[in-house]
């Protein structure tokens, strides 16, 4: 089967997300949102290949962990998960 | 004196690297990513850039390559010593091969600057200054961590320039065989760069070997 999966990616609390940050004083300054609390993160799009939605699962997860994030540093959670 | 010098795809400190352990009088030689054994060398330099263009994190996809196998290996087997400077310390964390990690700067800039140390090892005068640069640079790691980790630091900033815990800017592993750190001693031997303070690490790597 293959799958396509949409994965994001964010900071975890606590750690500090300067380019968040830098995102929402821009927007304080500019006027347009006043109380802007901005964080940014990653968002990556899979496509894979596993023989069901449980093994798909188990791949993506093992992705995330050892490839797209540093678990000091960064959570994740899949978004979109679509057989195609 | 044998130095390897590991280059992955975008390292560009590799020649600084390799002129310095030169001018010791050391052997020196490239080490391609893909190479899948290391025994031959006393030392193992990961040197500065941006190893597989940081993509993901910086040196988050560098840990996957051949030559940081086969470092796992050379440490397991006590064989020399490991120094990551910069994307090479970054690699290290990103490898599991030192604890912590490298965040994003606190000030969001990249920062390019001379900067003052003070060294834990009495070989060492009170306070140097090395060249960093970097965007990556904020060591951060669990708080339950900070404790055991600063054991383990070996050099911290007088004036911290990327919001690093504990002012951290490199630390060995428990074995004392692995070394991380941020600042570019590499970039601080010569007389013409204006600065020579890099010269007592290289003087510190040849009296751990020898």
């Amino acid at each position: 089967m293959k799958y396509m999966v949409e994965v994001i990616v964010t900071l975890k609390d606590g750690i500090r997300d300067p380019q968040g940050a830098a995102i929402s004083t821009v927007l304080k300054r500019t006027g347009i949102e006043e109380k802007a609390e901005i964080s940014a993160g990653k968002f990556f799009t899979l496509a894979i290949s596993a023989e069901n939605q449980d093994a798909a699962k188990e791949k993506i997860n093992t992705i995330c962990e050892d490839v797209l994030i540093n678990p000091i540093l960064e959570n994740y959670r899949i978004g979109r998960f679509d057989q195609v | 004196m044998k130095a390897g010098i590991v280059v992955f795809p975008g390292t560009n400190c590799d020649r600084d690297t390799k002129l310095a352990c030169e001018f010791f009088g050391w052997q020196a030689d490239y080490i391609w990513h893909d190479e899948s054994s290391l025994h031959d060398y006393d030392v193992i330099f990961l040197p500065g850039g941006f190893s597989y263009g940081d993509y993901v994190s910086a040196g988050g996809l560098a840990k996957f390559s051949p030559a940081v196998l086969a470092l796992k290996e050379y440490v397991k087997s006590k064989r020399g010593f490991v120094i990551g400077i910069c994307n090479g310390f970054q690699i290290l964390c990103e490898a599991g091969l030192l604890p912590g990690a490298l965040s994003v700067n606190s000030g969001t800039r990249f920062v390019c600057d001379l900067t003052g140390l003070s060294v834990n090892n009495t070989k060492f005068p009170g306070k140097i200054n090395l060249p960093i640069a970097h965007g990556e640079g904020r060591y951060v790691a669990p708080e339950n961590m900070m404790k055991d980790i600063n054991e383990l630091v070996f050099v911290k900033y007088t004036d911290n320039p990327n919001g690093s815990t504990d002012d951290i800017a490199g630390l060995y592993d428990r074995s004392n065989k692995i070394l991380g750190m941020m600042p570019h001693p590499e970039r601080a031997v010569f007389e013409e760069t204006g600065n020579t303070d890099g010269r007592y690490f290289f003087e510190l790597i040849e009296a751990e070997l020898r």
